[in-house]
């Protein structure tokens, strides 16, 4: 039973950060891998806050929120401002620099990580996190799908489409790419500050440039830019390798298995069904 | 007569190559002028210079008094350049009826903050933009075509969305790039009433264009370019029939 509500919530927190990264990459079209440093500076501002404050724990995951958010204009006003390809390179060094700072900072723990956090739950403690989790993932994927329908959804699809064109209409796409980073990147600062307090100790390798190689392969395999598409991809990747758990494999055969079934897994939706397995929608929908 | 562009010594070379030669270029409310000559000359790009696409290295451009040189394309719009392109340009995921709503005016519901503050404001630009697209494409016959795939219509009712999308700001500025070409049967026809209709309306129309007779039938004036330089500005007839644009065409 304990076994399944920790699944539940690893599922939760997956199915937030491959939607609010999906509506960066998917949506946005904007090519970043940084966002498991948008995740940790939620994290680790909840953290370190709940550590040395008695604040509430709803204000200390909003301030990871908020400084995830805040943090993204770093990233995106000066990269946005050039090109995409841009975008991708300033992120790779900003996912990179962010967690090599943390290692180096003493007051949240460095290299041997953050603990001491405070444990806010006392009975059914990860039910209820699994719950809260799951509650965060449906928010925003409704969120999300709120968002991309109607007049933002339009405008956005339409600067994907031709962001020349777009701009020639009159239509200020920096502001809509910087409004979309920043909500994809705060939203995973939420979801660090609820893992923060289940996990209750943080290390600087929980957040490495792997994570952003397993979100995007949740966003890739589930269907970039569709609302259900990424939640569809965390559920089967966080499922299929716990699955195979059951074969009873020795453990020398399981480490590598899990790694050539991840794999296989995106080169054969790379060639075979590039949209995903939930198409995004195409025809005169965001009305 | 209301000036409402202003050109003045606007100079663009890409390299070594000239592609506007100090430019003076004035254009009235109600004038629709004709861009001709050959390929290369400068006319596309003459376009990118105004709209704000290619910035220039020197030269003043403003719209009714406004100064446009040093803003960027969004706002220059926003001031009333409204322009369409040689390939249309339209948003290829959407239907006809979004590719005209998200041209509109008044668009508040690209900022996020206006979504949650300005909620109402959000949804009163919305009908507005609305009844408008619907308006357009009626008068242009298209009205059946407003939720079809824009990459689902022909070649002519598409360069006719090009044109819908660029009159859906009401702007002042019109510059139309090539909008006949490869147009026929009766999206040709349509093409020539509405661009009649939109001069009628006050507009200041430059359109580049190589079929002759829309240039007859539609251009109050014409200006021949050669190697980024305007050559001639006049009257039609006398353009058409003036040597330099003969040779050009048809050889000495």
């Amino acid at each position: 039973m304990e076994y399944f509500v920790s699944l539940l919530v690893m599922i939760g927190l997956y199915v937030t950060l491959s939607s609010s990264f999906n509506l960066i990459i998917g949506y946005g079209g904007l090519i970043s891998i940084a966002h498991p440093v948008f995740f940790a500076l939620g994290a680790y501002t909840t953290g370190v806050l709940s550590v040395n404050t008695s604040l509430h724990p709803l204000v200390t995951i909003a301030a990871g929120g908020a400084v995830a958010a805040l943090a993204s204009f770093m990233l995106s006003l000066p990269s946005l401002r050039i090109s995409g390809d841009y975008l991708l390179i300033t992120s790779i060094g900003f996912q990179l620099g962010v967690i090599e700072i943390i290692k180096n900072l003493d007051f949240v723990g460095g290299a041997s990580g953050l603990s001491g956090i405070p444990n806010i739950v006392e009975t059914h403690r990860s039910l209820k996190f699994a719950l809260a989790l799951l509650l965060l993932a449906a928010a925003v994927v409704l969120f999300v799908r709120k968002l991309t329908r109607g007049p933002y959804g339009r405008a956005i699809r339409a600067m994907r489409d031709d962001e020349l064109a777009f701009s020639a209409l009159g239509r200020n796409a920096m502001n809509i790419k910087i409004a979309i980073f920043a909500l994809g990147s705060g939203i995973a600062g939420v979801a660090g500050g609820l893992y923060a307090y289940y996990y209750q100790y943080l290390t600087p390798d929980q957040f490495e440039i792997l994570q952003s190689a397993m979100i995007l392969t949740m966003v890739v395999v589930g269907g970039m830019g569709s609302v259900f598409g990424p939640t569809v991809g965390a559920v089967l990747l966080i499922a299929l390798p716990e699955a195979i758990t059951f074969l009873n494999l020795p453990a020398e055969v399981m480490g590598p298995l899990r790694g050539i079934i991840f794999t296989a897994l995106v080169i054969v939706f790379l060639f075979l069904r590039p949209q995903g397995l939930v198409a995004p929608r195409v025809a005169g929908e965001a009305q | 007569m209301n000036t409402v562009l202003s050109i003045e010594k606007l100079n663009k070379r890409f390299g070594g190559v000239v592609v506007a030669d100090n430019i003076d270029l004035q254009l009235g409310a109600g004038e629709v002028v004709g861009l001709i000559g050959p390929n290369g000359a400068g006319k596309t790009t003459l376009f990118n210079l105004i709209s704000g696409v290619v910035p220039a290295d020197a030269g003043r451009i403003s719209l009714a008094g406004k100064r446009l040189d040093t803003l960027p394309v969004y706002r220059r719009a926003r001031h009333g350049v409204a322009r369409t392109w040689q390939h249309m340009r339209l948003f290829q995921s959407m239907s006809v009826l979004d590719n005209l709503l998200v041209a509109g005016s008044q668009y508040p519901g690209e900022s996020f903050w206006r979504l949650i503050v300005a909620a109402s404001a959000v949804k009163a630009a919305e009908t507005h933009n609305r009844d408008k697209a619907h308006a357009i494409l009626s008068r242009m016959g298209l009205a059946a075509l407003a939720n079809a795939n824009v990459a689902d219509i022909t070649f002519g009712q598409q360069k006719l969305i090009g044109l819908a999308r660029a009159l859906m700001s009401d702007s002042p500025l019109l510059l139309l790039d090539e909008p006949m070409a490869g147009v026929e049967g009766s999206a040709y026809d349509t093409m020539r009433k509405i661009v009649a209709e939109e001069a009628a309306t006050g507009r200041a129309i430059c359109v580049v264009e190589h079929n002759v007779s829309f240039i007859r039938a539609l251009c109050t004036s014409a200006i021949f370019m050669v190697r980024g330089r305007i050559v001639e500005r006049g009257g039609v007839e006398a353009l058409l029939e003036s040597r330099a644009l003969a040779e050009l065409y048809f050889g000495k």
